[in-house]
């Protein structure tokens, strides 16, 4: 009955979408505003039922239907009920269908929140948005249906199916429990449970900036209605897609067991093109919001955000790439890129016919090199050679070569790591200037002078750094370069503040916590600034500064690196889990100079029940700020069964400088972007009263 | 037109740029675009290897000695791990570039014995959980005259991971019940 309703629900969810696209067009054109009403409410109604179809699949995964395919392929009566709910989105099928949920919540909130403040343009973002929903929906009903059962042919062959095929019979839930899969090993970490939801927020809230770019574009309500309604629903999808890649790069370091979080495979990639266009596009929307200027620029960002957004799904969908991320081939791939292929050139079509009109007309322009404006400007340049540089390094070269040389080239990480770090320096530099220029004119003079504290600050630091040991060129250039924009960060905040509390004789408390009141989007943004600092400090030190060394320790001996000493207690072999799992665990003391740190224990477990891979190698880890020492349990061997004390085991060890300030710059760039979100506190009316006297009586 | 709201800028006519800032921005852009060019170009020109198959590898000599990645399915049996001084040793054997479905590609190319097959060795690298037989290994390094293939990278696909399947056939399982 399960698999019935949901795809009752599903059907039902899409005809809904089409509907609401087809009355919403029509509405408009007809002026009809009952069928524009109507096409709303349609629009409204594909959520609780999509809602309704996730349940169900929820339901199913922990009720054990093993009958239904997706049930049986990411469960088994081992697992436990957390990862019976994450297995959600451990597959193909249940990821889409919970996309589309999201997209279906995303829509949802939009109409029924928007729907009278931006009247003109709802009716086209009813349209675009259920036109990308009603596409998702259509895939999983036609291609990836969750609910499909598993049936048996007369020579016992499984047959899927949501209704009985002709000639089948039905198969026990016992019969197929035994065979069940469970979820990949990989998959069960804590960062597997938040990081696919996360990533999938932030893809699918690009929808709704992008249907109001097109909104406006094929409405003509080219004012910024658009970019006010959607600067919220872009800071939010911009957070969680950085969210989502920060977790990503934890997972990686906590499982992949390779002493690193980001390695430049292509599906990382493809999440973080997005992030990147953006990220230039909530600088740039300011220069638009200021000074009127950007328009056709702006309107391009957002496109090609989800345009990336969509590209990215295909790209590690469709199994195009060869990374380990892939989704297995399936017939998706053909209709994503049909149509990535056709939002993309929708909204480039319309950008150019409403260009061609005029009505993406600039009201300024550039003043002077030296100005905000500039500035931004260049942020974007930055942040689109980025772009550029990591989709051609993934997927332009590789796509080209195949088709201009009928040859297979690609390109690794070595290409990343020559390519990215000058625009990474040139972005960091800028976010260290730019906050200190003012919109319009500016002289170079008057710049550099603003400019004098901070350096100072960031100068005396490196001082610090270099008489405390750090004495590589490289690593003290690195570090000054992404100082001075957090250094710029903080001294902004401080002086307004200081400004604040002048002016209105307050304590510092409270000046901080006014000015973070009346203008989060600027503080709020200083603080993102430092996230991207301390984060940028973490991956220089992680990357210049790792040590790793190998050795095979007998319990009792010990290895050392950068000043630790690590030494093998003992090692339990065996121990079960109570998911089933067996695990070996070295028990290892970490010391310093003598005293006792902590205690680490690296592991490997095993999955009996898991098909394919089953083996899991965990590492153990000592996370200061400082530091990661980071342990992996490579083997061991027991010369005499029996006897614990003839075991030896063999471990590679990392040493990873300030890599937690990777993790803790992230936290600061969520916090930082949460307040930027949040509206500004008015002030209060006792204080307006007399402003708005003196405005009427100047009227 | 729309209304314009209280927070929106006035449109007015704008003010020509000045030549000069005209020139400046245009040479400003142009040397950006040339630096970011060549850092592009650049990088690709020493981080581009050939993505080949174990048979173009074998075929032909050009590739000898020259940094490369490949791609084949590994044979379970021939896996060899040194846990003491991590260092992996296995078979590889030649996949086919043009298959409908990797999974059963590569379990038809690791149970073929006319597939060309290819010795590997990777050194200083803790044995993969994916490495296991017919999974994809993907690997970047050079073949020595040895014919031994010497990886600096290794990355593994196991294409049951993913795979949108269907149990073996059930009749081998217990009695099949009969109506739904």
């Amino acid at each position: 009955m399960i698999s019935e309703i949901g795809t009752i629900c599903l059907i039902l969810a899409f005809g809904a979408a089409i509907y609401a696209i087809i009355a919403s067009v029509i509405g408009v054109r007809r002026g009809d505003n009952r069928l524009v009403v109507s096409a709303r409410n349609a629009g409204l109604l594909t959520f609780p039922l999509l809602l309704t179809a996730m349940l169900l699949l929820l339901s199913a995964l922990l009720t054990q239907q093993y009958q239904i395919s997706y049930v049986w392929q990411v469960t088994d009566p081992n697992t436990p009920t957390i990862f019976r709910i994450t297995a959600l989105w451990g597959s193909q099928q249940g990821s889409l269908l919970f996309w589309c949920v999201l997209m279906s919540v995303f829509a949802f909130v939009a109409l029924a929140t928007q729907w009278r403040e931006h009247r003109r343009l709802m009716p086209y973002v009813n349209a675009f948005t259920m036109a990308s929903l009603a596409f998702f929906v259509g895939l999983v009903l036609f291609l990836e249906n969750p609910f499909t059962r598993i049936w048996a042919d007369a020579a016992g062959n499984p047959v899927g199916g949501v209704f009985q095929p002709s000639g089948t019979t039905f198969v026990s839930v016992d019969i197929l429990a035994q065979s069940a899969r469970g979820l990949n090993p990989l998959l069960r970490h804590i960062g597997m449970i938040i990081h696919p939801p996360m990533l999938y927020l932030g893809f699918v809230g690009f929808v709704i900036p992008f249907a109001f770019a097109m909104a406006a574009l094929a409405s003509g309500d080219l004012s910024s209605n658009w970019i006010k309604a959607t600067r919220r629903w872009t800071l939010a999808s911009w957070l969680f897609l950085g969210l989502g890649l920060i977790l990503g790069g934890r997972w990686a370091y906590d499982v992949l067991g390779w002493g690193g979080y980001w390695g430049w495979d292509p599906v990382e990639n493809a999440a973080f093109l997005p992030w990147l266009i953006g990220t230039a596009f909530l600088h740039s929307v300011m220069i638009q919001e200021k000074r009127g200027m950007l328009k056709t620029w702006n309107m391009a960002l957002i496109i090609l955000t989800f345009s990336a957004v969509m590209f990215g799904t295909f790209a590690t969908r469709s199994g195009l790439i060869e990374s380990v991320h892939s989704f297995a081939q399936s017939e998706i791939g053909i209709p994503m890129f049909v149509f990535w292929a056709g939002i993309t050139l929708t909204g480039v079509v319309l950008i150019v016919y409403r260009r061609h009109q005029g009505h993406l007309r600039d009201e300024h322009v550039f003043a002077g090199i030296v100005s905000r404006e500039s500035m931004f400007v260049l942020n974007n340049v930055i942040f689109v050679a980025l772009t550029g540089a990591i989709f051609w390094g993934s997927f332009g070269a590789p796509i080209i070569a195949e088709l201009t040389t009928n040859t297979d080239i690609t390109l690794g990480a070595e290409y990343f790591e020559m390519v990215t770090p000058p625009l990474f320096i040139a972005m960091y530099i800028l976010m260290g200037i730019a906050p200190l220029s003012a919109w319009g004119a500016m002289s170079i003079g008057r710049l550099g002078r603003a400019l004098i504290a901070p350096i100072a600050i960031t100068i005396l630091v490196l001082v610090v750094l270099f008489l405390t040991g750090t004495t590589q060129a490289g690593a003290l250039l690195g570090y000054g370069v992404v100082l001075l924009a957090g250094v710029v960060a903080v001294y902004e905040t401080v002086r307004g503040a200081q400004a604040r509390k002048r002016k209105h004789d307050e304590s510092w408390l409270a000046a901080f916590v006014n000015i973070f009141g009346r203008n989060r989007r600027r503080y709020g943004g200083f603080i993102v600034h430092l996230g991207i600092t301390v984060i940028g400090i973490g991956v220089i030190g992680s990357t210049l500064f790792q040590q790793e060394t190998q050795r095979t320790l007998a319990v009792g001996d010990s290895l050392e690196l950068g000043g630790y000493t690590l030494r093998l207690d003992t090692v339990d072999l065996g121990q079960i889990a109570d998911d089933g799992r067996v695990m070996d665990i070295a028990n290892l003391t970490l010391l310093r100079d003598g005293s006792e740190l902590a205690r680490i224990r690296p592991r490997l477990d095993f999955y009996p029940q898991a098909q394919g891979m089953n083996t899991m190698t965990i590492a153990g880890a000592h996370s200061t700020l400082e530091n990661d020492f980071y342990v992996l349990l490579s083997g061991y061997e027991q010369t005499n069964p029996g006897d614990s004390t003839t075991l030896s085991a063999t471990f590679k060890v990392y040493l990873n400088p300030l890599v937690n300030l990777v993790w803790w710059g992230g936290i600061i760039l969520i916090i930082g972007t949460v307040i930027s979100t949040l509206p500004n506190e008015t002030a209060p009316a006792r204080a307006r009263r007399p402003l708005e006297a003196r405005a009427k009586a100047t009227a | 037109m729309a209304q314009s709201t209280p927070w929106q800028k006035p449109v007015d006519a704008g003010i020509p740029a000045k030549k000069s800032n005209r020139i400046q921005f245009l040479i400003g852009g142009f040397l950006i675009l040339a630096a970011i060019g060549f850092l592009i170009i650049s990088g690709t020109m020493s981080g581009a290897r050939f993505f080949i198959t174990v048979d173009d590898l074998m075929t032909s000599s050009t590739y000898v000695d020259q940094s490369v990645r490949i791609s084949g399915v590994v044979l379970g049996d021939t896996i060899v791990y040194d846990a003491q001084n991590l260092t992996l040793e296995f078979t590889i054997a030649n996949v086919p570039t043009e298959f409908d479905d990797l999974g059963t590609a590569l379990h038809i190319a690791a149970n073929n014995p006319e597939a060309t097959r290819l010795q590997v060795r990777v050194e200083n690298q803790v044995k993969p959980d994916l490495l296991r037989h017919e999974a994809q290994a993907i690997l970047t390094g050079a073949l020595g005259t040895d014919g031994v293939f010497y990886a600096s990278e290794l990355n593994l696909k196991c294409p049951t991971r993913f795979i949108e399947g269907m149990p073996e056939n059930l009749r081998d399982d217990g009695t099949l019940e009969q109506g739904a």
